[in-house]
């Protein structure tokens, strides 16, 4: 796999990504001619194997590889507008790493561009030619003499006075100050000169006379993230220190690409995470809306109140909530003394003789009072229904440390046990990956079932549900059965068998699901928004 | 020259002080209109300065004590600026302190509207300041209110606003009516 493979194929991915973007259009023109010689060297194999069609193509980058794809990007335009790298990264960062509109923008008048980007003029331009003279460290007129900065109002030999292009002088000190200060403590790596209203760019070369290693390192971190940050292909790995970046050619993570597709990847260091919402797990087959929408329904309180709602009554005088834990159907309210019944909620008085009991269900409030209960407490057990099997597969999933100890260790018994070579028993592992795999997507499933609305689809979904399900809870069993040595080969071929049943019918399932996402059949029964 | 030699902050600040007090009394206020000295010259951290209110406002007229108290790392970070007495204006706080972006590190923003370009920068100077607290006087930015009460006057009624502030200008100046 060469760098130039890579790098060839992500600028050829950015003229199709452009072709989907309706804001962009306009710039493909040009570009297919800039792009040929690079489409010719196109290679789908460079990220390895070809995916199935429910996942989104990736590769998982090293710091220094993403560094050189940064440098690849900002060659290339050094190359076409020829001027320094320093000009062209500055230009690409200010135009957000969109480096077609750039160079449709550059041609029609690299002045203004130049200017809006905080770069001072370039000599020799529109020409493209010799015009490699950048004129950051321009001494400004005291050299030599003495001279006073205006910040610190020390008077300091010329040497130590800088300026920018614009003229702007003030001493090193104080521009070191300055810099060290919007980059440590703002985290600011587009830093323009100190005067106000002024908006030419320090360069890079500032940065690394003036800075101490440390800052330098910190400056470094953020252009790179800034790169990560514009650019909707690369997504850092969400987990904690984990420096890898994850970069998919083939897919932004636009709104409505989230609501067809969940694009699930893994960093190299076996971090997975969904490259459109961060999610630290692999939420497949639910989109990303849907997630949120159920990990806050989890979250908050809403149930709580629903709970309230199908367990309580109010007294229908002073409105307090109360929950009846036993005694007869005639109430009194401890807070207003007023009494009445359970059962119909009308004042007690009305039910005359006949006590402790209630007769008068035809009432109208007395109805209408126990369908809205009925409805809420049909609400609270729906959620519950699924929010129980959500979070039953979710703790099964959490266990997996433990049974991948567990299953270690049966691994050593079966070789003692049986004639098996350590490869041979690898088959108890594969199966709980393959399990630990399937309990996400079942976990998924429920949350999604729940957000459902009922039609021929959710009953063939529940179907592919239940025998996932089923299939996953037969391997889920047989892996901890005790070893036999006289069953050792029976068990190896059942598991290995069921594994790869189990590993179909999660395919079957998220096939099937990713499918009808193309389709639109899926219908939600609230209204999920834009994520 | 003091080239070379590692400079201390309070030095610097001192420094830089002394500059801006020469060039304030020797250039003067633009217009004349507000003078700023530090009170006693044994300490150069403690300023004071006396405010025209501007014309053709309902501060015209009027003549405002602020003090001005400068950290050891000015100009890194910007100076307080507070008003004895306080007065009735929706950028002002009951208090007297002075509520305005100029006088905010970029760092810190409280409500988070304020762009960082109308920060405090150490290019910025006490003239630049203290000019853009007068026409903030005539201005009253009711976006970032100080003096709740205040806003809710200027934006529901005006006249009684500008009563008010006459009203204020008068006592302190000690005009009876």
């Amino acid at each position: 796999m060469s760098d130039d493979a890579i790098s060839d194929y992500y600028s050829d991915e950015e003229m199709e990504y452009n072709y989907s973007d309706p804001e962009q259009d306009g710039d493909d023109a040009d570009l297919e001619n800039e792009e040929e010689e690079d489409y010719a060297q196109f290679t789908p194999a460079v990220l390895g194997k070809r995916p199935l069609p429910w996942e989104v193509e990736y590769e998982s980058l090293e710091p220094d590889k993403l560094r050189e794809i940064v440098n690849k990007d900002v060659e290339h335009v050094a190359g076409i507008f020829g001027v320094e790298p320093e000009i062209a990264r500055a230009l690409l960062r200010h135009y957000k790493w969109n480096k077609e509109r750039l160079i449709e923008q550059y041609m029609d008048g690299p002045e203004r561009v130049l200017a809006a980007a905080g770069l001072p003029a370039q000599s020799g331009l529109p020409s493209f030619s010799n015009s490699r003279s950048l004129a950051a460290t321009k001494k400004p007129a005291t050299k030599s003499k003495s001279f006073s900065c205006p910040i610190c109002a020390s008077t300091q030999p010329g040497e130590s006075a800088m300026a920018l292009p614009c003229g702007h002088t003030f001493c090193s000190e104080c521009w070191e100050m300055y810099i060290t200060s919007k980059i440590k403590d703002e985290g600011e790596c587009d830093v323009r000169c100190m005067e106000e209203g002024c908006a030419i760019r320090i360069p890079t070369a500032w940065m690394k006379k003036l800075l101490d290693s440390h800052t330098y390192a910190r400056y470094q971190e953020l252009l790179l993230a800034a790169y990560v940050a514009d650019n909707r292909n690369f997504e850092f790995c969400p987990f904690p220190s984990c420096d890898l970046t994850v970069m998919t050619p083939n897919f932004s993570p636009t709104p409505s690409a989230l609501s067809t597709t969940v694009p699930t990847v893994h960093c190299g260091h076996g971090h997975t995470f969904c490259f459109g919402c961060g999610e630290q797990q692999d939420h497949r087959p639910l989109i990303c809306a849907v997630v949120k929408m159920w990990l806050r329904k989890c979250a908050d309180d809403s149930e709580t109140a629903n709970w309230i709602k199908s367990n309580t009554k109010e007294c229908p005088k002073c409105v307090s909530t109360i929950e009846k834990n036993g005694g007869c159907n005639h109430m009194t309210c401890k807070k207003c003394k007023h009494e009445f019944c359970w059962v119909c909620m009308g004042p007690w008085t009305e039910h005359g003789t006949a006590w402790y009991n209630c007769n008068r269900y035809d009432e109208k409030a007395g109805v209408d009072a126990r369908d809205a209960q009925s409805r809420s407490r049909a609400s609270l057990e729906r959620y519950l229904h699924y929010y129980n099997r959500y979070a039953n597969h979710e703790q099964s999933a959490r266990l997996d440390r433990e049974l991948y100890a567990k299953t270690e260790k049966k691994m050593e018994e079966m070789q003692i046990a049986s004639e098996l070579t350590w490869i041979e028993v690898q088959f108890a592992k594969r199966a709980v990956d393959e399990l630990v795999r399937c309990r996400t997507t079942l976990k998924w499933t429920y949350a999604m079932a729940f957000y459902l609305e009922k039609n021929n689809e959710t009953i063939m979904f529940e179907d592919n549900q239940r025998d996932l399900e089923r299939a996953v809870e037969e391997l889920s069993e047989l892996l901890e059965s005790p070893i036999e040595p006289m069953t050792i080969t029976e068990l190896r071929s059942k598991m290995t068998n069921l594994t790869v049943y189990v590993q179909k019918r999660n395919e079957i399932m998220l096939n099937d699901t990713a499918q009808k996402y193309q389709d639109g059949a899926w219908i939600w029964n609230v209204s999920v928004p834009d994520f | 020259m003091l080239g070379g030699s590692k400079k201390t902050q309070s030095s610097t600040a001192l420094r830089r002080l002394m500059t801006e007090y020469k060039q304030l009394t020797t250039h003067g206020a633009p217009d004349g209109m507000f003078t700023a000295g530090p009170i006693s010259e044994d300490n150069f951290f403690e300023w004071e300065a006396l405010i025209q209110g501007p014309e053709g406002t309902p501060f015209e007229g009027g003549v405002f004590l602020a003090r001005l108290t400068f950290p050891t790392d000015y100009p890194l970070s910007p100076f307080k600026m507070k008003f004895d007495p306080a007065i009735f204006h929706p950028n002002i706080y009951p208090n007297g302190e002075v509520c305005i972006s100029i006088l905010h590190t970029p760092g810190d923003d409280p409500h988070m509207y304020e762009l960082s370009s109308e920060r405090w920068s150490p290019v910025q100077s006490i003239e630049k300041v203290v000019l853009s607290v007068i026409s903030m006087l005539a201005e009253p930015n009711l976006e970032s209110g100080a003096n709740i009460d205040c806003c809710k006057l200027y934006r529901d009624d005006r006249s009684e606003y500008e009563r008010r502030v006459k009203q204020m200008i008068r006592e302190q100046l000690g005009i009876t009516e």
